[in-house]
């Protein structure tokens, strides 16, 4: 068994005020739920450092329980870890606490917990290169540089041109390089247990996206949709059984509240000027001063390569796999039906919707309200239910519609959707320049009555369905002529077929209140 | 100067060191036996009864690892036979210019290293003064020190009393006798807080729901409390409060709190605050987030609920998600049978393989027990509503008639009721026509419960007449 053996190789044990301190650096299994952000528009690009889903991490962990009081640190979690939502099941005797220490291993830290404790002070001579040590006591914080006392009395670190560093004998049980959650437990007898951790995490993302490809008939597509997960934690999650759930979750703030830090040790010394300080010198022999190893830099590094899509950081894992939905109370479940690496700070794609020849109605709509006219819109509608070719949830995505013109795929305009239940209506807007022109006119204008004409022309050598909402129910209109108006779900609509390389005109007129 | 001869007791001084062969170590804290107890409103009261050996007569004790937020008009010290002169606190951090500052008139001991044979030659100095240099005078002549780049280590003889590698708190104190006695220290600091965290695991084909509740603590107010002895108080506590936040508004109540209870939870209570201690001591870290069980109830019946909230007018383009309710009591019977204190309750739902997964979460107030509670998790992507104004005539000056057509879907193979709420309903509005009785839940408010058939749809009409 291999975890039973990389545990008892990696699980050190340091006795620690009658409790025993266990580390757990990996979990054996891992499960990750993306979650979308709640208001993500998908017009935007993704920034990996500012990604505003979260994700349910699951870990299961082979921990070896020893007798008495002990304390496990769970090592590798995410880093974006909201460390009160942590569940830890599995222990014999359950949890007496689970602690977080937000504060990482680094040289700031280090020191932090070094104050008042006895380091050496090793001194190396520039002259001979003979090294001394000698015993020192830390007595003051990474805040304000290092105050040390020694036998001879009180000196500060690095102020004064010898070559001087501290050795610490350990590092402290609580610091880890790494994120921890810790739990404290309690056995009356040593025991292995498997471990469930589960908690949220801030740091990641998903996205379906939809791509459409219209038929030569014009009345139907091909829909094919992509889940697309980022990372943008420091941790990669090997294996993973890996879900993404669809539908709108509430939630409280979801922003990192604790995150970890590492302390950063400031070195400050007291007043270093000196008679010569105003002089600009060159230090020959030694290191360059720091802007001039930084403008050798600027130019001998090679320009960053640029950024490409489908790139190394976006992995295509192909469409012989495809993400099976299930029910999640009111929720939609995309589950990856084999385990994958969700690598840190990166993307992953994988196929959840596969549907050809979806019957689609294309038409152009334009909305107006009294005498404004808004852009002419291309849309793409169709009825999602199972004998109209459709049937299944469709969360809500960008949409791009492409259509094959000599061999190629021509992008066509993109937009974008709600989620859309099974048996509801699905209509996409896409922003896409088109032939088909509207016009409106104000013809006369006589007290609070204006009558208008609005006419729609067709460039296209086909015919197109055009619609236009002139408003809602609440506004008076009335005296149309050239077409039918009807009321439609508290809208005034005017639906036309307008022939090839013809125009067609409605006039009405509004009152204004 | 009468502070110098102080400095014994913290920090040792120079020539005691100097003649020793190891430096003697301070203690790992200073504290005694800690209390902390925690409100809501990151703000704690620390209690640290130290064992203190006071001399008779004027005397000046040092309280390392207070709280670095400590709120120093707030600590009260009480002893046998003892009475407070003055306090201070310190908050000059040791660092080495501020080391060198104060040694401005004092000698220090210069260590020069030959760069050529690594020889050094010793000598005393007189700092001079450390303005953005330091100038020294070695017997007759007067040196800018490291003026030649050359090594020079400076060694101080003593730190200077005030400068604390830590905040610290000093008080001069005047006793009656000499010796050993428990000084028992108390003040209130900020960077304390606590919430209370729930996990509910709701399985809807059996109507129940396991809950633990857990209390969470964080500490970022600078400083460790060594096994202190904790107790967290639920309940606002009156703050006086600073001149710039005295009209912020008052926080809106709790939304998920449907009807408040009436019993009292088996805690204990002081005044109107129920009272959480923790089982055991525990070591408080700087920067720690811990959290203790409080709460383990399993069983407890809950349901799932539909409801959407029309406002007035309103027209909605495409069909909108109803809110998903989890409705649950903490009364005595068919409940928590707790009181709970404020906190988020996180809701996870097993999926296909058994497998928790997170459903939503909600906030709620602190919550008396036996009272209602509906919480929102999220919105439903299977049941919708779709509310539309479909006509609106003027009555008069100042009266409308408004039919409205709420259209609601459901995609699930089960049948689900939707409590649809129209509100906005201001002053003497009146309902002339509706296809199913409404409920008036007050004068702004109509609620229907809308049954809906698996995978179909139904329909509300209702007319309002009113004066908007």
């Amino acid at each position: 068994m291999r975890p039973i053996a990389s545990l008892l190789l990696l699980m050190a044990a340091s006795q620690a005020a009658g409790q025993t301190s266990i580390t757990s650096p990996r979990p054996d299994s891992v499960g990750v739920t993306v979650y979308r952000s709640p208001g993500s528009s998908d017009a935007n690009e993704w920034n990996l450092d500012w990604l505003e889903g979260f994700a349910l991490i699951s870990e299961r962990r082979t921990v070896a329980i020893p007798e008495g009081d002990s304390e496990i640190r769970f090592e590798g979690v995410a880093g974006g870890i909201i460390p009160e939502s942590a569940i830890v099941s599995g222990l014999p005797d359950g949890v007496v606490e689970k602690n977080q220490d937000a504060d990482l291993l680094s040289p700031g830290s280090l020191l932090g917990r070094y104050l008042g404790r006895r380091v050496q002070l090793q001194r190396t001579s520039k002259a001979t290169g003979k090294v001394t040590q000698q015993e020192a006591i830390i007595r003051s914080g990474p805040d304000g540089a290092v105050v040390l006392q020694t036998k001879e009395g009180f000196e500060a670190l690095r102020c004064t041109g010898i070559n001087e560093t501290l050795i610490y004998p350990e590092v402290p049980a609580s610091l880890s390089d790494k994120p921890t959650l810790s739990v404290r437990t309690h056995s009356d007898r040593p025991a292995s247990a498997v471990v469930t951790l589960s908690y949220l995490a801030t740091g990641f993302d998903w996205r379906a996206n939809y791509v459409a490809t219209l038929r030569p008939d014009g009345r139907h597509v091909d829909l094919f949709a992509w889940v697309t997960l980022a990372n943008g934690d420091p941790t990669s999650f090997r294996n993973a059984s890996t879900n993404a759930v669809a539908g709108r979750l509430n939630t409280e703030d979801m922003r990192r509240r604790n995150p970890a830090r590492a302390t950063p040790l400031r070195l400050r010394c007291w007043p270093q000027s000196t008679t010569t300080s105003g002089l600009h010198t060159r230090n020959i022999g030694g290191f360059p001063d720091q802007s001039i190893a930084e403008s050798l830099n600027r130019v001998a590094a090679p320009p960053p390569p640029m950024p490409e899509r489908g790139g190394d950081d976006i992995v295509v894992t192909g469409v012989r796999m495809k993400a099976e939905q299930e029910e999640l109370g009111d929720l939609k479940l995309y589950r990856i039906p084999e385990p994958v690496t969700v690598a840190a700070r990166s993307q992953k794609q994988v196929a959840m919707i596969e549907q050809a020849n979806v019957p689609v109605d294309l038409l152009y709509r334009s909305k107006m309200s009294g005498g404004d006219l808004y852009s002419t819109v291309l849309v793409v509608k169709a009825v999602n239910r199972r004998d109209l070719g459709l049937g299944l949830p469709l969360p809500a995505g960008g949409f791009a519609l492409y259509e094959e013109w000599r061999g190629r795929a021509l992008l066509v305009g993109e937009g974008s959707t709600g989620d859309k239940a099974v048996g509801e209506k699905v209509e996409v807007e896409l922003s896409a320049p088109t032939n088909v022109n509207v016009e409106l006119k104000t013809l006369e204008r006589r007290k609070e009555i204006a009558r208008l004409a609005l006419t729609v022309a067709n460039a296209l050598p086909r015919p197109v369905v055009y619609e236009a909402e002139l408003g809602s129910t609440e506004q008076r209109l009335s005296g149309f002529t050239g077409g039918k108006v009807v009321r439609e779900d508290g809208k005034w609509i005017w639906r036309v077929s307008v022939p090839a390389n013809s125009t067609r005109e409605l006039r009405y007129e509004t009152r204004q209140d | 100067m009468r502070s110098w001869v102080l400095l014994s007791s913290a920090l040792c001084c120079a020539s005691a060191a100097l003649s020793q062969s190891a430096i003697p170590l301070p203690s790992q804290t200073a504290q005694g036996d800690v209390s902390v107890t925690i409100y809501n409103d990151n703000l704690a009261l620390v209690q640290d009864v130290r064992q203190l050996a006071i001399p008779a007569g004027r005397s000046h004790q040092e309280f390392r690892d207070v709280s670095a937020q400590i709120r120093p008009e707030t600590v009260s010290l009480a002893a046998p036979d003892l009475g407070v002169v003055e306090q201070n606190f310190d908050f000059d951090l040791l660092s080495p210019s501020a080391m060198m500052e104060k040694a401005v008139g004092e000698t220090v001991t210069l260590v020069r290293t030959n760069p050529a044979n690594g020889a050094e030659v010793r000598e005393r100095a007189l700092v001079l003064a450390a303005n953005e240099g330091v100038v020294v005078r070695i017997g007759d002549r007067i040196e800018v020190l490291r003026d030649d780049g050359l090594p020079v280590r400076v060694i101080f003889d003593k730190v200077p009393e005030n400068l604390r590698a830590r905040p610290t708190l000093s008080v001069t104190v005047q006793s009656d006798r000499g010796g050993t006695r428990p000084v028992r220290l108390t003040y209130l600091t900020p960077g304390l807080a606590w919430k209370a965290d729930y996990v509910a695991l709701f399985d809807e084909t059996a109507g129940k729901m396991d809950v633990q509740g857990w209390i969470t603590l964080t500490n970022n107010s600078g400083t460790a409390y060594t096994r202190a002895y904790t107790l967290l108080v639920a309940g606002r506590v009156a703050q006086a409060q600073s001149r710039y936040d005295r009209y912020a508004p008052p926080p809106p109540p709790p939304p998920p709190m449907r009807e408040a209870g009436t019993q009292t939870a088996p805690r204990p209570r002081l005044a109107d605050f129920y009272l959480y201690p923790l089982k055991e001591r525990t070591t408080i870290a700087d920067k720690q987030t811990k959290q203790v069980s409080f709460l383990d109830v399993s069983g407890t019946p809950a349901a799932k609920a539909y409801e959407y909230r029309v406002g007035w007018l309103a027209t909605a383009d495409q069909p909108q998600s109803a809110d998903t309710i989890l409705r649950f009591s903490t009364s005595r019977d068919q409940g928590l049978g707790d009181a709970l204190p404020a906190g988020i309750v996180r809701v996870y739902m097993r999926d296909a393989r058994g497998n928790a997964q997170f459903i939503g979460e909600h906030s709620i107030g602190h919550t008396p027990m036996g009272s209602r509670l509906g919480l929102k998790t999220g919105e439903a992507f299977d049941v919708k509503v779709r509310p539309v104004v479909e006509e609106r005539t003027r009555l008069g000056d100042s009266r409308w008639r408004s039919r409205m057509r709420y259209t609601l879907s459901n995609a699930t193979p089960r049948s689900v009721v939707v409590d649809l709420t129209q509100s906005g309903l201001w002053g003497d509005s009146r309902i002339t026509d509706e296809s199913q009785k409404s409920e008036r839940l007050s004068a702004d408010e109509a609620l229907w419960h809308v049954t809906v058939p698996a995978n179909g749809e139904a329909a509300v009409t209702a007319t309002f007449d009113t004066r908007y």
